[in-house]
């Protein structure tokens, strides 16, 4: 029989509280769902944590949203007790409006913006140069 | 470094050619720190990826600019934090809770205590009761004891008289031979006949 215990009561040396995404564990191929939680840096990333703080549905549904939940108040004692976000919780709280926007989400949308007027400039480019191309024909 | 597994989950492609003689699958971490590289990536020099120095300049201005607000979000839940945790202890709502639930306490106590008087009261009735039931059947099977002692006298008694008149009738040493005389001058026939209805015949041929 294993011993339980000591696998629930892991104490770690120098570990901190973070608050991340974790995969629920659906066990459903190609079909991913988060688990906003607060859990202990070593543990594993689906594996026991403190409390959940929200969830994630990074697949968009049929109105074509993405749906983010959050528990504010429980988020706000974590953080006051020193727990660090990561990157993405970071980057949706901020589109939330919890956090300030995260300097990467802006940057990622300037970047988005200049691809996406260059692919329109190169079509146009491409329009016209046909409708040349025709003309001289 | 490779990982051997059954036929079910692995795609077609890698079904039709494989080149080892069992089914492998890709497995993170394919290459143990022994492979050598790959000779298509041979000459191969990582470059990272490409920084605008103008987009930095921007970036680093934000980056500043959100880690401030973060610092002082972060400031400003804790001292929540704290907050709540002083209220919670020496509050406005903390003492009343505390004289509430001392009230309630002595209230407890006291209903406690009358509770343990009246039980008290009772247990004694019960038990004063319970003596005197007690001294009540004592009395009265001392009682009974002396009516069956007086009672077995009587019945001796009864007997010794009994037997005083049964001595008048003995066959002593000194009535022997007269007794042998009238036993033998009075011969008695104990001989009867009786039928199914009961009637007794004593008559009876005499020998």
């Amino acid at each position: 029989m294993v011993h339980l215990s000591s696998l629930l009561l892991k104490k770690y040396h120098g570990g901190h509280v973070v608050i991340r995404l974790a995969l629920a564990g659906h066990k459903q191929a190609n079909r991913p769902f988060y688990r906003i939680v607060a859990a202990y840096n070593k543990r594993a990333r689906d594996g026991r944590y403190i409390e959940q703080l929200g969830s994630y549905d990074p697949l968009p549904n049929i109105y074509n949203e993405k749906l983010v939940s959050f528990n504010f108040d429980r988020l706000k004692y974590w953080i006051g007790c020193g727990a660090h976000p990561t990157k993405p919780v970071a980057k949706l709280l901020g589109l939330a409006g919890f956090f300030p926007l995260h300097p990467m989400t802006i940057t990622e949308a300037e970047r988005q913006r200049v691809q996406t007027e260059k692919t329109e400039t190169n079509t146009d480019m491409c329009q016209v140069t046909l409708d040349n191309t025709q003309v001289t024909i | 470094m490779f990982q051997v597994i059954g036929g079910r989950s692995v795609p077609a492609a890698r079904l039709l050619a494989p080149r080892s003689a069992v089914l492998v699958e890709a497995v993170r971490g394919r290459k143990s720190r022994t492979d050598p590289v790959a000779k298509s990536k041979e000459g191969r020099i990582k470059v990272p990826p490409p920084v605008d120095p103008v987009e930095m300049v921007v970036l680093k201005e934000r980056y500043t600019e959100y880690q401030l607000i973060m610092s002082a979000l972060r400031l400003e839940f804790k001292e929540e934090v704290l907050r709540k945790k002083y209220e919670e202890e020496t509050g406005s709502q903390a003492e009343e809770r505390v004289r509430q639930e001392a009230e309630e306490h002595r209230s407890l106590m006291a209903w406690n205590n009358e509770e343990n008087l009246r039980m008290l009261k009772a247990r004694i009735l019960r038990v004063q009761q319970e003596a005197e039931e007690a001294q009540r059947k004592k009395i009265e099977a001392a009682i009974q004891r002396e009516q069956e002692q007086q009672e077995f006298i009587k019945e001796k008694e009864r007997e010794i008289l009994q037997l005083q008149e049964e001595v008048k009738n003995f066959i002593t040493v000194e009535n022997l031979d007269q007794r042998i005389e009238e036993a033998l001058d009075n011969p008695k026939n104990y001989n009867f006949a009786i039928d199914k209805e009961g009637r007794v015949v004593k008559q009876t041929a005499l020998q």
